[in-house]
């Protein structure tokens, strides 16, 4: 279980890497003093909550907030509150974690300990057992199929494989999520395709009438990246966004999802094995081990732990 | 069922199947339809030779290829071709994570997926079934015309005498037409579903994508002839003969 309120949302004037130690204190204040601001409010919160229960006499109404459920956290982007889930053995257990807007959160660990079904969760593929999960302070869990397709738009997903639609032509990978959502005409649609195409750093003339089958690795994830953002998603989530990909490669799709946060201030969950990446890329890092969250926290504190198990994983870096 | 066929309607996705299950179909269906009429006309011609028959070709064959063999065959082989190309496409975008692409980009994968398939093999089923039962006769014809000199215009007689003798279904739809087109109707929409079943259940990289396909085929393939028996018989007590 994480300490809830270390997320505190970040300034948005605040350098997101620390440039020089000083800085890096100043950011480091500045958050403790937002979390503590979190959790006054919070705190208030509870007691107005508690009150308004006790003058309410219809307890019979099941969505009446319970003491142990304490609700979103204010101004949390994506919020997994408590979340339980097992199929034949246990996939999550007690997991908690919150990104807030602008953030780059990056979930590590090893294989096989839920780092991707966390993800299914935010997107609400997969439903928890117990516990909620939050999108922009709304619980998805009670969402009719519908409204989750709705929720979804909001944001976007970068796969492993990138998951390119093989019978589609770039372009017309791009272009799906404006064609299914939006009224925009072709002249419009066709200038906005061409303009997350060179955000990822793709020459439009090159790539927009290729078949994915006919992208390198590296080519299909920005393609990938372009079609998740076509919407001008708030959030993007990434599964392993530089596995498979030369170390070249790899530097370039992680400068991308930095530049998405910078420019965009675009709230970005990744799932990685590479701890370089994610120590560049993150403004807080999850790590799971044994169904739950070992640690939770920025990059600085992750490398100046003493945990044992923390320090094997991140072995010689 | 009504889940299937809600808003939005993928109308270019709808045709682009009907293409991929209808019209590209069409030279298997052919093939198969001719020759089986043919093969029909000269097993029976010896036998219908002995009793002095030959003149009942027409009826035998437009009988047998309208009822049974015209739906069955047309189903059979839709259920080998289109089914497992359903079944192929769909695992493979299971386990390329399309299929959860199209779940994350708001789009519902079976409006997107399956009703377009399952409409488009509602509407070409029969249709393939209406040009299977034509050649087939017409291979009964070119036989009948060969080796038992029954001239073309008394086959097409008897043709129509054995379609017009089993009654008729509000005075006009011939009994035969109806026993005829209500199968692969039934048989459009169990390869449809069969084979989005088996593709969008698909699991274990591309094994699984060819364990899917191969259970379609055997699937559709066994419940197109048990249910071409039970319907057979349904049909058969709701159309009483005059």
């Amino acid at each position: 279980m994480i300490d809830r309120d270390r997320g505190a949302p970040p300034d948005p004037h605040a350098p997101t890497d620390a440039d020089t130690p000083a800085d890096s204190v100043d950011v480091a204040e500045a958050r403790e003093r937002r979390a503590d601001d979190i959790i006054r409010r919070k705190q208030e919160e509870r007691v107005r909550s508690a009150i308004k229960d006790e003058l309410s006499k219809d307890d019979t109404r099941e969505d009446r907030p319970r003491p142990e459920d304490p609700g979103p956290l204010r101004d949390a982007v994506i919020e997994l509150e408590r979340v339980h889930l097992a199929f034949d053995r246990p996939i999550l257990e007690d997991v908690s974690f919150a990104a807030f807007p602008g953030e780059t959160l990056v979930i590590v660990g090893e294989s096989g300990t839920g780092k991707s079904t966390a993800l299914k969760l935010i997107l609400r593929l997969l439903q928890p057992d117990s516990g909620r999960v939050y999108v922009k302070g709304k619980d998805i869990a009670p969402l009719s199929f519908t409204e989750a397709l709705d929720v979804r738009q909001q944001m976007g997903m970068v796969f492993q494989s990138a998951a390119l639609f093989d019978s589609m032509t770039v372009f017309e990978n791009v272009a799906y999520p404006l064609r299914e959502h939006t009224d925009l005409s072709d002249d419009e649609i066709e200038s906005r395709v061409r303009q997350k195409l060179e955000f990822v750093d793709l020459n439009p003339d090159e790539v927009i009438e290729k078949l994915p089958a006919e992208l390198s690795g590296g080519m299909k994830k920005r393609v990938g990246i372009a079609r998740g953002m076509s919407n001008n998603a708030e959030i993007m989530l990434y599964d392993e966004p530089t596995s498979g990909l030369d170390p070249l490669t790899t530097g370039t799709i992680t400068r991308l999802i930095m530049k998405l946060q910078r420019e965009l201030n675009v709230t970005s969950i990744v799932v990685s094995h590479d701890i370089r990446s994610a120590f560049r890329m993150a403004t807080h890092i999850a790590l799971l081990a044994d169904h739950t969250i070992r640690f939770f926290g920025t990059p600085e504190e992750m490398a100046a732990s003493d945990d044992r198990y923390i320090r094997d994983f991140l072995g010689g870096f | 069922m009504r889940f299937i066929f809600a808003r939005p309607f993928y109308g270019g996705d709808l045709v682009q199947q009907m293409d991929a299950i209808g019209v590209q179909s069409l030279g298997i269906v052919l093939l198969t339809g001719f020759f089986t009429g043919m093969v029909l006309a000269l097993q029976s011609a010896v036998q219908l030779q002995t009793f002095g028959a030959s003149m009942y070709m027409g009826r035998l064959v437009s009988a047998s290829m309208i009822r049974e063999l015209g739906p069955v065959l047309a189903g059979l082989m839709v259920a080998g071709r289109v089914g497992s190309g359903i079944a192929a496409q769909l695992g493979s975008m299971k386990v390329t994570e399309q299929i959860d692409a199209l779940n994350t980009l708001g789009t519902d994968p079976i409006k997107k997926l399956v009703t377009p398939r399952v409409l488009a093999s509602l509407i070409m089923l029969p249709t393939l079934t209406i040009i299977n039962d034509f050649v087939g006769i017409v291979g009964g014809n070119l036989i009948a015309q060969f080796y038992l000199d029954v001239p073309t215009s008394l086959y097409w007689r008897t043709v129509w005498e054995q379609i017009a003798s089993d009654g008729f279904l509000f005075r006009f739809i011939p009994n035969d037409f109806v026993q005829g087109l209500t199968k692969p109707l039934v048989f459009g929409a169990v390869i449809s579903i069969t084979a989005c079943f088996f593709g969008l259940n698909t699991s274990g990289g591309t094994e699984g994508v060819g364990v899917s396909t191969t259970r379609t085929v055997v699937t559709s393939s066994i419940l197109i002839l048990v249910l071409d028996y039970f319907l057979t018989q349904l049909l058969l007590s709701l159309l009483v003969a005059p």
